[in-house]
């Protein structure tokens, strides 16, 4: 599947580089030097961004490792993707037809929500 | 006379301390805190000499020096006469009731300097953190959500915008 251009320059404002990465069938966003929220340590790292549904989720962020952030997150996905371990928190995004940069940031929200 | 002046730089300060009167000119000397800057208008307004040293009037404000009278505050779209006796300068200071932005430049709001609540912030438009997660955008990159448990840092200028809370824990 095929990410509007538009979309990924969009992405491109939040991380280093954008690439590609497919993975048993999806095509995953590899975000190089993400930057996370306020309150995170670290405040960058690299993530993957599945935007389809994914184990049970609308879509997921994966994470090259676990961030520590102002509220304590349920990590409970881990995943090996190319030669790698990322992990993601448990969080369910709810939006109704949105971009790539819409599923990141409902995502990266949950850095700066209690529950 | 007045068209050889006109080809030269004028030092504001320099002419004020010597209790002469400023001639036309090109351009105009002029110290703002430690800096000197050049500008090439006698009547710039005042927002435009603070940019002129890397300030915004949403947090700072700019002071008029005078060698007989007392300082005068300048307000951002005030015009100042470069050529007026007596101007020594300017100075710059944080303001205490600073500007901030909240859904784009064109939605200011007055506030304190210091630390705040997300709460607090996002009270300004109404909203609350239990419908509204609140975003900061910092250093030319996209907005990202802050903590609603975090302090937020006002200097004056920050741009904010708020987004409906649209996931959850599961």
């Amino acid at each position: 599947m095929a990410y509007s251009e538009v979309q990924i320059e969009e992405l491109k404002g939040y991380c280093k580089k954008v690439g590609a990465l497919t993975e048993l069938g999806i095509d995953l966003l590899y975000l190089e030097a993400l930057r996370l929220p306020a309150g995170c340590t670290p405040e960058v790292c690299d993530a993957l961004l599945c935007p389809v549904a994914k184990d049970g989720y609308s879509s997921r962020l994966y994470f090259s490792q676990q961030i520590n952030g102002r509220f304590a997150r349920n990590w409970n996905g881990t995943v090996r993707i190319g030669e790698k371990n990322w992990y993601a928190f448990s969080w369910k995004v709810e939006l109704s037809a949105p971009t790539l940069a819409q599923i990141l940031l409902a995502h990266l929200n949950g850095f700066a929500k209690e529950k | 006379m007045n068209d050889q002046l006109a080809e030269v730089e004028i030092d504001v300060f320099e002419l004020a301390q010597r209790g002469e009167e400023v001639p036309h000119a090109k351009k105009y000397r002029v110290r703002i805190d430690c800096e000197t800057v050049t500008v090439d208008t006698p009547e710039p307004k005042g927002a435009a000499l603070l940019t002129k040293v890397g300030k915004r009037p949403c947090a700072f404000e700019l002071i008029a020096e005078f060698t007989h009278c007392e300082n005068r505050v300048i307000e951002p779209g005030e015009t100042v006469d470069l050529r007026q006796r007596g101007l020594k300068g300017f100075l710059t200071a944080h303001k205490e009731i600073v500007t901030i932005f909240i859904g784009g430049p064109e939605n200011p709001f007055q506030i304190e300097r210091g630390e705040h609540t997300v709460a607090q912030v996002l009270a300004k438009v109404d909203k609350t953190t239990d419908g509204y997660v609140l975003l900061e955008e910092k250093d030319g990159h996209p907005p990202l959500p802050v903590p609603p448990n975090m302090p937020v840092k006002i200097c004056g200028c920050e741009m904010f915008y708020t987004q409906p809370q649209s996931g959850g824990s599961s």
